[in-house]
């Protein structure tokens, strides 16, 4: 045994350097399907929301969608559409199959998070609103959804973290993201510990990077409730 | 009835008014009129329905019997000729709300905005002004309330005093001919509420017709035209403030002035 690569005792990161194009490509596909599905989710579970609180004959509906996608595992999900969706005429490429399975999953969690958000608004906000004469829309996008998306940062910024975790169960879809490829890296050299590590370590960094862009953002939407801002 | 009243109609009429949550009846048959530049305040122990009346008056809450008209307009229904009235659209309610401006107990600021947003806001989306033209009439009715120097404050860097008062100009910047206030000081700090009344006095000065709803006898003695005491969703005793608390007629009033004054002694 070598103590080579990163000097860890017992590890030999040496055998990936043939790899790193893979290992590179898996992280894009990764990335670029979870922007995707994130976005997809967040979509999805806002018009769920807005459906159920608004629409009164919507509501059951937004209700079943949310008890199905939350109550049953990503996995099955995911086969049911990949494998099963071609016999009633859905046939999606991996890819596609993943960012709509993702993406539905996903927002069934998103639609209870704004849900959350838009009920914690107090309702005199609106009735201020409705005595100065303000349509029901204006008032959703002036007052309701800038404070809404404030509030729902910090859950939304976790829920999408899970997403990305998520989203390596893709690979039994066969679709060449992240977590595939590093299996296809595991069974040609091999070697398991290096190439998980590698792996974990890439995860760990997509979520660090997300969750240090919502800090970011959360400071900046959530300016006006620091009392000790000094605006003029 | 006040000097005010003598020869323009009511701006506001109330009759037989009736509200239930639920099982509760908690506006049972209330008459109530308001005239032009008269200052109407409702007071009584909570519980009694002035909140819920001043409420039914812009339709926050939907009475179910009798009627509410402002200007003439039946507000909240719309009358179907030959046939019972029915619930009016949403569009229609917005329009018979134009008149009424209002101001909570919890000011109800959007504090995501600015004071003078805050202001100019409706005066955008709803009345169609320009960015320039709203701004220039937010920044006077935040003038007018005392707060020039804090147009650009959020809610949150306010004092409760003046964050009531922005509501107050946000209210008056739509230019309604009648201000209802609903316990607009119980929510302050004691030495804060003076100054929203003081904007509150100058409003009256100005003759525009206000109803009150509020647990400040002083004020209701010095700037009521009228003041009309509620106890279980009826109107116990109504008359000018001098009547009515020098010389109570029901001892129900009687009862609900001398634990006012004790508390306040």
């Amino acid at each position: 045994m070598t103590a080579a690569g990163l000097g860890l005792p017992g590890l030999d990161f040496a055998v990936l350097d043939a790899y790193w194009p893979v290992i590179l490509a898996g992280l894009w596909t990764t990335v670029r399907l979870c922007g995707a599905s994130i976005l997809l989710g967040l979509a999805v579970g806002l018009g769920v929301e807005l459906l159920r609180a608004r629409v009164r004959r919507a509501a059951p509906l937004c209700r079943v969608y949310v008890e199905f996608f939350r109550g049953s595992p990503i996995l099955i999900q995911l086969f049911l559409l990949y494998y099963a969706g071609p016999g009633i005429g859905i046939t999606l490429d991996p890819e596609a199959a993943g960012v709509v399975g993702l993406g539905l999953y996903g927002g069934a969690y998103f639609a209870e998070i704004f849900r959350s958000g838009f009920e914690a608004i107090p309702r005199g906000q609106l009735e201020a609103a409705a005595c100065l004469g303000m349509p029901p829309l204006r008032a959703l996008l002036r007052i309701e959804l800038p404070q809404m998306a404030a509030l729902v940062l910090p859950p939304a910024v976790n829920q999408s973290i899970i997403l990305i975790k998520d989203s390596a169960v893709l690979s039994i879809i066969t679709v060449p993201e992240l977590t595939k490829q590093t299996s296809r890296i595991i069974n040609e050299t091999f070697t398991i510990a290096e190439p998980l590590l590698v792996l974990a370590a890439l995860y760990w960094l997509l979520v660090t990077g997300l969750s240090a862009a919502g800090a970011a953002l959360e400071a900046r939407l959530t300016r006006h409730l620091n009392p000790s801002r000094k605006t003029s | 009835m006040s000097k005010k009243a003598a020869s323009l109609p009511p701006i506001i009429e109330i009759r037989k008014l009736r509200k239930r949550f639920g099982g509760t009846e908690v506006l049972r048959g209330i008459d109530l009129r308001v005239y032009p530049s008269e200052v109407v305040c409702l007071i009584g122990p909570s519980g009694s329905g002035k909140s819920t009346l001043l409420r039914c008056i812009n339709v926050l809450e939907t009475y179910d019997e009798g009627e509410v008209r402002v200007n003439g307009e039946l507000m909240g229904y719309e009358e179907v000729f030959g046939r019972d009235r029915r619930r009016a659209s949403p569009a229609r309610l917005r329009e018979s709300r134009r008149d009424l401006g209002m101001v909570f107990q919890q000011f109800n600021l959007w504090p995501h905005m600015s004071a003078q947003d805050n202001v100019t806001e409706a005066l955008v989306s709803v009345r169609g002004k320009s960015r320039a033209q709203a701004e220039a009439l937010g920044t006077a009715m935040l003038e007018k309330v005392g707060l020039a120097d804090k147009l650009d404050s959020y809610p949150a860097n306010l004092s409760g005093g003046q964050q009531q008062r922005v509501a107050i100009a946000r209210a008056l910047a739509m230019e309604p001919s009648i201000m209802l206030f609903d316990e607009p000081t119980s929510a302050l700090d004691p030495e804060l509420v003076g100054d929203v009344l003081e904007v509150m006095r100058s409003l009256a000065a100005e003759g525009m017709t206000m109803v009150v709803v509020t647990h400040e006898m002083g004020f209701a003695a010095e700037v009521a035209d009228r003041v009309y005491f509620l106890e279980g969703g009826q109107v116990v005793e109504e008359g000018p403030p001098a009547e009515l608390f020098n010389a109570p007629k029901s001892p129900r009033l009687g009862a609900f002035l001398s634990g006012w004054n004790r508390r306040n002694a």
